[in-house]
């Protein structure tokens, strides 16, 4: 292989990190960008060049594909990483105040331990799977795939069965960071899915079936 | 705006460019100061291109190789307007409040 054939190879490697369709429409541009700016004889991309490939491909993967314009859309995702982050808030105070509030209700009341480490092991197994599923949904919504507001609003529901279920149970076995967790996780939730579900943003779920490939 | 993304506006304000093209006249318009590489040119185009600032001029095939000229559009165009008075105003200001001190060369 001659250097600039094993120069073009490395750079195409480094392309994978964008998106397909990005690659499909600029691959081939960009390629003769880059072998504009390449020194002669040079066989592999540069250090500089190739962290900016990866940086701005993983960027262009993970960021919304909705204008900038589309403010009810923007704010919803943002809201909905918010989510992920209270929740992943209140994991965190989970596990580091577990072995301590055992040790406080072993104290006032033993016989609750067992329901006080069922209701840990819960949040331990379920929060993270909670997690990762917000940050899906966020990056969904962003790139406009409509089954991603739906699946939203199904998860809204839910949060707010348990939340009411929560508050019926009664302050006693309710642990307060828990439902300020839960209240904040909800409020979320809920401006999320009134804010995607806004005519401003109906337009953005539309199918598009000529819009990128006509440009 | 960044400044990457207000050069990019800059050197397309005076007529259609490809991407080559961008990159060099953004490193002119800098006075060498910004170098823009290829994934951060293409990124903020594609970006822009989403956001209704620039469009596809024309394509044309050199040596094999497509290449595309990327023109302004007219809120690209009013953007870029108003994002260079804005930073004028303040350029302006700061100049006015240094120059007595004798800073300003």
């Amino acid at each position: 292989m001659n250097s600039s054939a094993s120069l073009e190879h490395g750079y195409r490697r480094l392309l994978a990190f964008y998106p397909r369709s990005f690659r499909r429409e600029n691959e081939e541009e960009i390629l003769a960008v880059l072998m504009a700016t390449a020194e002669d004889g040079q066989q592999r991309p540069g250090l500089a060049i190739s962290a900016d490939l990866i940086r701005s491909g993983v960027a262009m993967r993970l960021r919304p594909t909705v204008p900038r314009s589309a403010h009810t859309v923007r704010a919803a995702v943002k809201l909905v990483y918010l989510a992920a982050v209270a929740e992943l808030a209140l994991l965190a105070t989970v596990v580091l105040t577990a072995a301590s509030a055992r040790a406080e209700v072993l104290k006032i009341a033993p016989a609750q331990v067992s329901a006080l480490t069922v209701h840990i092991v819960a949040d331990e197994v379920f929060l993270p799977i909670s997690i990762l599923l917000m940050l899906w949904l966020a990056w969904s919504i962003g790139r406009r795939q409509d089954w991603a507001r739906l699946v939203l609003t199904a998860y809204f529901g839910l949060t707010t069965l348990s939340l009411l279920y929560t508050l019926a149970q009664g302050a006693a076995t309710v642990v307060p960071a828990d439902l300020i967790a839960g209240g904040v996780f909800w409020f979320f939730q809920f401006a999320a899915v009134v804010l995607i579900f806004t005519p401003q943003s109906a337009r953005y779920y539309q199918p598009q079936p000529t819009e990128r490939q006509a440009a | 705006m960044q400044e990457a993304t207000f050069l990019i506006l800059t050197s397309l304000a005076e007529g259609s460019q490809h991407g080559y093209g961008i990159i060099n006249d953004v490193t002119e318009i800098s006075a060498g100061r910004v170098r823009l590489r290829a994934g951060t040119l293409y990124t903020a185009l594609d970006r822009l291109r989403v956001d209704g600032l620039v469009e596809v001029d024309r394509e044309e095939v050199v040596e094999g190789r497509l290449r595309r000229y990327y023109q302004l559009t007219p809120d690209g165009t009013k953007l870029l307007a108003a994002e260079a008075a804005r930073l004028h105003a303040n350029a302006t200001a700061a100049m006015r409040r240094l120059s007595p001190l004798g800073v300003v060369t």
